[in-house]
């Protein structure tokens, strides 16, 4: 192929993106150092300002400590139950395809429909409840509207979400360690964590990488299925950057704020994404 | 076989049954909460009010019958949704494949983090950009019409199916295209005869998962739409706020709803969607 075909291919991609990507995401990126808002006539540079607000305010710091407790249990525990649902899948037997396919499951809710799932299934007609009432125990209250109990119910969610799409994914990974390999190492009576370290995990490294850098960027984008499941509340317990930014754009119309926290939420994914760069060795790609 | 060590096969049999403890409990955990929602959508609900706890009987249909007209113009979001879905996903895999191949066949410094900086990119939370790129459409004429939709909505998926699809096409061996090329095939020739078919259980499960992202997207079509293209998560949240004190029916049978064509469509392809793999290897059925 000529130099001129390759970039003839990469044309419509570049079509695509350029205007409803990188525009954008330049473009908001140097309007939050500024007033801009869509009506706004007159743009003022206003430097680090939309920031500082950004920052001072109360309910966003809440949201950032939020979401980093989520991201802190969700993502080991998603790879955790990832790894070790994909390793029990890997002998054949029947009924496997099934149960592959039902890892999918959840995933095919989108999050909105997951979170309005949950805020009944955590409620009065929900499994608990039934369960309570089998107990002969009081009704309990949803624990989404419990000071305390939210952000763990709203963690749980998540991790029904998102853990077996982490097997999913991780299944040929896992399927690709030659099992002769572990055989061997479980015969010779190697304990089980030093297996998983020596036998499983270099082989599965970079599709791991992958997998949790994708975890992590849409896990710090958390806000759909909060949304529908408390609105954030109570309080701002459950309240998450990407649902503050969302909240202050399009329902407060307070633009710059969105913007601004917008990009802190890039601030924090970017960093990893370079390591993920730095991480990756040449012959993972 | 080597040398076994005391207690393996006590070890085994603990192997065994702890591998069918985690997936009995996985299937379990996975599919009652489904199950549940499915028999509300039917009006067979738990009724706590005695004891022992029994069932709300008998099944119905008239939630399906309300959600139609409760949602206003469900049959029209659901149209909406699959048109828009079935256009984006077109979109995204017809250009990152084009884009994947060129970059799989060129040789070039810094590839690596090229390809790399792709699935960095389709880490980065839509969040980013949506509140800029709404404005944008804004401006072009493009918001709330069905291109805006759709063009948007490929561009939040296109650097992923990048990634993914040059990872198939890195597996497919060079010499045939080679041959075709020696005997006079043009580019298009190559991509469409000899480049495609080789990749086509990779190219049809990446259109099916892009397919499923694009029908539960949910942030790109609402800060893009007023009124006109709204699709079924938008729907949903206008119509089931966490404020309001709905009907658990009712809702149960929107869910139910909005999940069934993709239900239908990933056991249709499920075949294909066992051989997927995010990074191939070579050597993998499929690549």
């Amino acid at each position: 192929m000529t130099p001129r075909q390759h970039l003839l291919l990469l044309l419509p991609l570049a079509a695509l993106l350029l205007p409803f990507l990188f525009w954008p995401a330049v473009f908001g990126l140097a309007s939050s150092f500024t007033d801009y808002a869509p009506a706004e006539r007159h743009l003022h540079v206003v430097g680090l300002q939309n920031y500082a607000a950004t920052l001072e305010n109360e309910d966003f710091r809440l949201a950032f400590r939020n979401v980093l407790v989520i991201v802190l249990v969700t993502v080991p525990a998603e790879l955790g139950v990832g790894v070790a649902v994909a390793y029990s899948l890997r002998d054949r037997f029947r009924g496997r395809g099934l149960v592959r396919i039902i890892l999918l499951v959840p995933w095919l809710l989108s999050p909105i429909a997951v979170g309005v799932m949950w805020h009944f299934l955590y409620g009065s007609v929900g499994m608990l409840s039934y369960l309570a009432a089998w107990l002969r125990l009081p009704a309990v209250p949803s624990p989404l509207a419990l000071p305390g109990w939210a952000l763990a119910a709203v963690i749980a969610t998540e991790i029904w979400r998102k853990a077996p799409l982490a097997s999913f994914l991780l299944l040929p990974g896992v399927l690709a360690v030659p099992s002769e390999q572990w055989e061997h190492a479980m015969l010779e009576g190697v304990p089980l964590g030093s297996r998983i370290r020596q036998v499983l995990l270099p082989p599965l490294r970079p599709l791991l990488f992958t997998v949790t850098l994708l975890l992590l960027g849409d896990t710090l984008g958390t806000f759909d299925s909060v949304l529908m499941m408390t609105g954030g509340g109570p309080g701002s317990e459950t309240l998450t950057p990407a649902l503050y930014s969302f909240q202050q754009a399009f329902k407060a119309y307070n633009w710059p704020i969105g913007v601004a926290s917008a990009w802190l939420i890039v601030a924090a994914v970017l960093p990893l994404g370079l390591a993920y760069l730095a991480l990756v060795r040449p012959g993972d790609a | 076989m080597g040398r076994r060590a005391p207690g393996w096969r006590a070890q085994q049999r603990k192997h065994l049954w702890g591998r069918r403890a985690l997936l009995g409990g996985s299937v379990l955990a996975l599919t009652v909460p489904l199950i549940w929602t499915v028999l509300a959508s039917l009006a067979i609900k738990p009724d706590t009010g005695a004891w022992p706890p029994g069932w709300t009987f008998p099944p119905s249909a008239g939630s399906y019958v309300e959600v139609m007209n409760a949602v206003p113009g469900f049959p029209r979001v659901l149209a909406t949704s699959l048109v828009l879905s079935i256009t984006a996903t077109l979109l995204t895999i017809g250009t990152a494949f084009l884009a994947a191949y060129s970059l799989a066949r060129w040789r070039f410094r810094g590839k690596r983090v090229v390809v790399q900086g792709f699935l960095v990119l389709a880490s980065l939370p839509a969040m980013a950009y949506v509140i800029p790129l709404s404005d944008f459409t804004r401006e072009v004429h493009l918001r709330d019409t069905f291109a805006g939709v759709a063009l948007a909505s490929a561009a939040v998926f296109a650097p992923l199916a990048v990634y993914v699809l040059y990872g198939y096409l890195e597996q497919v061996p060079r010499a045939l295209e080679e041959v075709a090329r020696l005997e006079g095939a043009g580019l298009y020739h190559v991509m469409s005869r000899v480049v495609a078919p080789a990749v086509a259980p990779g190219l049809a499960a990446t259109a099916v998962l892009v397919f499923v992202l694009n029908w539960n997207l949910f942030l790109v079509p609402t800060a893009l739409t007023l009124r006109h293209m709204r699709t079924i998560p938008v729907a949903l949240s206008d119509f089931y706020t966490y404020e309001r004190e709905l009907e658990w029916s009712n809702a149960a049978a929107a869910l139910t709803l909005s999940l069934l064509p993709v239900a239908v469509l990933v056991v249709l392809a499920h075949r294909i969607l066992e051989r997927f793999s995010l990074s191939p290897t070579p050597g993998e059925p499929g690549g």
